[in-house]
């Protein structure tokens, strides 16, 4: 179950450290750079929970990001609705469609609930690729900022934005982490360990899994209303599958079921995304090679791997004659 | 407490439970005997809701349970023990047993307090562990417990939702004589005003903590009495020696 131990605050406190030095210390690319992994660390941490904690694999998390984007994009752009007003909105918007994908998908395990992710993810995408009052494949530009000039901070300065994104960040890993170390984060897993016995114990557990899809569909569309903040513009290419791809191999890679693990692992892609692009055009090529040496040396990611030696070494062994205790204890 | 009136389950043309009707008083303690295949742990199915009946219905506490689900009876105080543990594996026994309190108190679904941190579902927790005698091993992960230890842990399981019924499917299951005579005593020690319904097939724990004796063989009831008539039955000896066929 989930802890939020000395080693993943510590790593949570330098990744948000390292982000905040590197916007301050680099220019416009550089803090692009920041808000693209501020958005993603939050996308990530929002797929960790169902997917990590609560067993479900979802392949729609790019078109729940895309919702997000949308929503914020459409209220700002098409109607002209204050940007405060499209945010809350936006990321209920994320929450409701979780919501359903949760509610429609939670009696399906496995492969088939992947492959329904996948189907929501595509209908999702298509339907706004080919709409035109959505844009199209032209997608929606213009997009407004947030306005925090009431507080002396212009959002429209790079710096700024960077590092509000990193603080928007930070809070949804505070906020995850305090849902999953909740009664219903706990059951959560429990779900994830064995439903059947959840279910036998007294748990309606579809209503459980649809609520923490909602959850995590808002963390999802918070990440959208970023990422069509940055650029001001919005595209259906942001919701295809590959985005929620692109997100799953960020959360393996740096610890599945760990919460720290995807935000390092949501870093660690963009930063060496950028690095390996200038040095070659298949840099896709040494990123899969990564991820295979990942999944094959450990399976627990980069930060799972480092926790599981910390935590190994701290752990004192397996107290044996506890266990013969108690057993003679019936005798 | 517990009424089956004709209850049947057919897989194709197969007779699975044919014709069951018990009547389970509250605080009984209620043994279901019979070989393998008689029909035991199917009828146990039916009673939780993890199979619907071909015909028939069952009532808990004078309600008409039949049509509801698995949960809806959990949550209406039917509680089990499964034959295969059917635990949470990777989590601890303390994590394992909060889950069961926590659900059955309507904590599942907190968002503001920890359920594992929460003094009432601690101490219901430590009460159960006491209870099956696994407060030592509370901390440990159940993969690294003994197989009796789990079995125990099954039990804790269900009785940590503070069932009405308790259905235990044969809780002796693999452990040896010592661990034996330790549900014997946990199950002379649980509360006379808990209905205890028990699969079981060691004999002797099976009638000495009966109340009432119902065997089962080929789905239907055979026999039905108290544990002296059970002893003094050739019928179910014969079906115990495996001499007795269905006619």
């Amino acid at each position: 179950m989930f802890r939020q131990t000395a080693i993943k605050t510590i790593t949570m406190g330098l990744l948000v450290a390292l982000l905040v030095v590197y916007a301050m210390r680099s220019g416009f690319y550089g803090r692009e750079l920041v808000i693209e992994a501020s958005a993603l660390i939050i996308l990530a941490v929002s797929l960790d929970i169902v997917a990590g904690y609560g067993g479900m694999i979802s392949l729609c998390h790019g078109a729940i990001f895309g919702i997000g984007a949308y929503v914020f994009a459409v209220m700002t752009t098409t109607y002209g609705i204050d940007p405060w007003i499209a945010l809350p909105a936006s990321i209920l918007g994320g929450a409701v469609f979780g919501w359903l994908v949760g509610a429609i998908t939670s009696r399906t395990k496995g492969i088939f609930f992947i492959m329904a992710t996948l189907a929501f993810g595509q209908m999702v995408h298509v339907f706004t690729f080919e709409n035109r009052w959505l844009g199209g494949d032209d997608g929606l530009s213009g997009v407004t900022r947030l306005n925090l000039s009431a507080i002396g901070v212009d959002l429209d300065n790079s710096l700024n934005f960077a590092l509000f994104s990193i603080a928007l960040a930070s809070i949804s890993y505070v906020l995850a982490a305090l849902v999953l170390r909740s009664g219903f984060g706990r059951t959560l897993v429990g779900i994830r360990s064995n439903e059947l016995r959840m279910r036998a114990l007294g748990l309606t557990v579809w209503k459980h899994k649809a609520a923490a899809f909602a959850f995590s569909g808002a963390l999802a569309g918070l990440a959208g209303t970023i990422a069509a903040q940055q650029t001001m513009f919005v595209s259906p290419t942001m919701m295809n599958w590959m985005t929620s791809g692109e997100v799953l191999v960020m959360v393996i890679l740096g610890g599945l079921g760990t919460l720290v693990g995807p935000a390092v692992g949501a870093v660690l892609v963009v930063f060496l995304e950028h690095q390996l692009s200038g040095f070659t055009r298949h840099w896709h090529l040494i990123m899969g090679l990564v991820l295979i040496a990942v999944v094959v040396l450990g399976n627990r990611g980069f930060y799972g791997q480092i926790e599981h030696w910390l935590t190994r070494r701290r752990k004192p062994p397996q107290d044996a004659s506890a266990v013969e205790k108690s057993e003679s204890s019936h005798a | 407490m517990l009424e089956t009136t004709g209850l049947i389950k057919n897989f194709g043309q197969i007779k699975v439970t044919q014709n069951v009707s018990l009547k389970v008083e509250k605080g009984e303690r209620r043994v279901i005997l019979g070989p393998n295949g008689a029909g035991k742990t199917t009828l146990f199915n039916l009673l939780v809701g993890e199979l619907r009946p071909s015909a028939g219905s069952i009532k808990l506490a004078g309600k008409d349970v039949t049509p509801l689900p698995v949960n809806v009876r959990g949550r209406l105080g039917l509680g089990r023990s499964y034959q295969k543990n059917n635990l949470f594996n990777e989590l601890t026994l303390r994590e394992n047993l909060t889950l069961a309190v926590a659900t059955a108190r309507g904590a599942a679904g907190w968002l503001r307090r920890d359920t594992l941190a929460d003094g009432g579902i601690r101490e219901t927790v430590e009460d159960v562990a006491a209870q099956v005698a696994l407060t030592g091993l509370l901390d440990h992960p159940v993969n690294a417990v003994s197989y009796g230890a789990r079995r125990q842990l099954e039990v804790g399981l269900a009785l940590a939702t503070r069932p009405l019924v308790l259905l235990m499917d044969e809780p002796t299951s693999g452990v040896g004589p010592e661990m034996i005579r330790a549900f014997h005593d946990l199950l002379k020690s649980l509360p006379r005003d808990l209905t205890v319904v028990i699969i079981e097939h060691d004999m002797d724990l099976a009638l000495d903590v009966a109340d009432q004796v119902t065997v089962l063989n080929h789905g239907e009831v055979v026999f039905d009495g108290t544990p002296s008539e059970a002893r003094g039955s050739s019928l179910v000896n014969d079906i115990y020696l495996g001499t007795w066929a269905h006619a």
